[in-house]
């Protein structure tokens, strides 16, 4: 009986494992640059935003809400971001 | 050994005044300078956006001209570190000769892990995309709203409530979701206008009962360049007031949404179609005849659908400058209010646009724009309505 539990439950974990990491982004998702994610999904509502619009500090702040209203991955925002702030000088 | 330990660092301290007074007075000040400009942890901004223009509308055979320009939107933004984030949008507008001051949305949001953040305070609904993320006049490639959106519209526009959402990916595949509960959109049940008895009011502080509405969406990424999303939503609530006979209606709410937006490289042109569907059933309820003395009560199958669908094509990679900064725009959107009731109506709208943009966010917009079958009780026959206009939109 208590055999049979601990198969169970290493079944349940490897499963629960399988499951989590089938959730993680595919590796071509993980190597999307920010350049790239700016022309691919910062397109989608308005025009992409020109990088020399804003400053550092207020990329920082425009991101962030990007980040919550456009649904964008704490790291897509991030790398889009970073991307900004370097191309905006 | 031990005495490198000890000369390591007097070294290092010794090279760093020898840096430090190789350094011109000059650039001294400027590193001074610098430091006293390095942002701090909280940041602050402001932006907003603004239309005007001007408007010819046809009905019934006379043209109205009208300059537009008396509404204004600034919005603060305000990032405390980087989970915590405040937005609030202001809506400025003359309502009969009056300025007046609307509160849009304004809410805080905390980012809670990879996969979560909440929000709590007035915000725009994700019913759909269109309010929430398309209305702005310079995101918007017309200057009117599709059928079923605004004003006596059947798709609800922003309540108070908190809200969780949150995106990721399932291998190549994007899910976004929203799930919140809010205050809930009202009835209309005749008392105050009776020509609007069943229709639903949204964006109201209060709660007119104790049940909550709760909704959400979630949108599907299938491919992932994230150039197609597809959406779900839903809201439902009891609508009625605590205590009346309305107090077991309920609305439910659905609608569809559709985004595709692609490069097509032969064309040198990135198209742009969105298009939304909006479906409302709001439980039945008797309402009571206008100016009848008798008590005589009327009722109708509260059901309505609106949808638009919209295709933009602008010719971004063209080696002329110009013709990159124009865009060609069309709409198509309908409308269905229920049967029976005094608000029926069933018009469609035909918009069509030429747009030219001056930068990202500030946009000159042609437009020409037919709605057929507008109309309620006061007016039996339906009538068509023109509008033709030139608008400058920027967002700043
Ligand atoms: C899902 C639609 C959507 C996507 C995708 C999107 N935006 Fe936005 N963006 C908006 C909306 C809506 C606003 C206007 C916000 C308002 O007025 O409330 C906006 C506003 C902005 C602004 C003006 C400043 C601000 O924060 O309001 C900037 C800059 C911006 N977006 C940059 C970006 C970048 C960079 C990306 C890509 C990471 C992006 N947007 C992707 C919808 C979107």
């Amino acid at each position: 009986m208590k055999k049979l539990s601990v198969i169970t439950s290493i079944i349940l974990m490897v499963g629960i494992i399988g499951y989590v990491s089938s959730c993680a982004p595919s590796a071509k998702i993980t190597a999307k640059t920010g350049a790239q994610i700016w022309g691919e999904n910062c397109i989608r509502c308005h025009n992409p935003a020109s990088p020399s619009t804003f400053s550092d500090v207020q990329w920082d702040v425009a991101t962030l809400h990007m980040q919550i209203r456009a649904n964008l991955t704490p790291e897509e925002a991030t790398k889009v971001k970073e991307f900004l702030q370097a191309a905006n000088n | 050994m031990k005495n490198l330990w000890i000369i390591m660092p007097v070294l290092l301290m010794s090279l760093g005044t020898y840096a430090q007074d190789s350094l011109s007075t000059y650039s001294r000040q400027a590193a001074q300078n610098n430091i006293s400009l390095k942002p701090g942890d909280s940041r602050f901004m402001l932006r907003g956006y603004y239309h005007t223009g001007l408007d010819a509308v046809t009905s019934e055979g006379e043209t109205d001209y009208n300059f537009a320009g008396g509404t204004i939107a600034p919005i603060l933004m305000y990032k405390q570190s980087d989970r915590l984030f405040f937005e609030a949008e202001f809506e400025g507008a003359f309502e009969d000769g009056e300025f007046e001051w609307g509160l849009e949305y304004a809410d805080v949001a905390y980012v809670l892990n990879n996969y979560m953040t909440v929000r709590a305070g007035k915000f725009l609904l994700p019913f759909g995309t269109f309010m929430e993320k398309l209305h702005p006049a310079w995101i918007n490639r017309l200057s009117t709203r599709p059928l079923g959106f605004g004003h006596d519209g059947i798709a609800p526009t922003t309540d108070v409530g908190v809200e969780l959402r949150g995106a990721f990916h399932l291998g190549d595949v994007k899910l976004n979701y929203q799930a919140y509960v809010i205050n809930g959109p009202q009835l209309k049940d005749g008392s105050e206008e009776p020509d609007e008895a069943g229709m639903l009011m949204f964006g109201y502080m209060a709660d007119n009962n104790n049940d909550k509405a709760v909704g959400g969406r979630l949108g599907f990424f299938p491919f992932s360049s994230s150039a197609l999303e597809i959406g779900l939503s839903a809201l439902s609530g009891k609508v009625g007031d605590k205590g009346s006979r309305f107090a077991d209606v309920r609305a439910n709410l659905y609608a569809i949404d559709f985004s595709l937006v692609k490069n097509l490289s032969f064309m040198k042109s990135m198209v742009d179609i969105k298009g939304q569907y909006n479906y409302s059933q709001i439980g039945n309820a008797n309402y009571k005849v206008p100016e009848d003395t008798t008590d005589l009560f009327y009722d109708f199958t509260n059901t309505s659908n609106s949808y638009y669908a919209q295709v933009s094509i602008r010719p971004s990679f063209v080696s002329n400058e110009f013709i990159s900064n124009l865009e060609l725009v069309g709409r198509y959107s309908s409308m269905d209010t229920p049967e029976g009731s005094l608000w029926e109506q069933s018009p469609t709208q035909l918009a069509i646009g030429l747009n030219y943009w001056i930068d990202w966010r500030t946009v000159i917009k042609l437009g020409y724009q037919t709605t057929d079958g507008l109309g309620d009780h006061d007016s039996p026959e339906p009538i068509t309505q023109d509008m033709f206009y030139i608008h400058w939109a920027m967002g700043f």
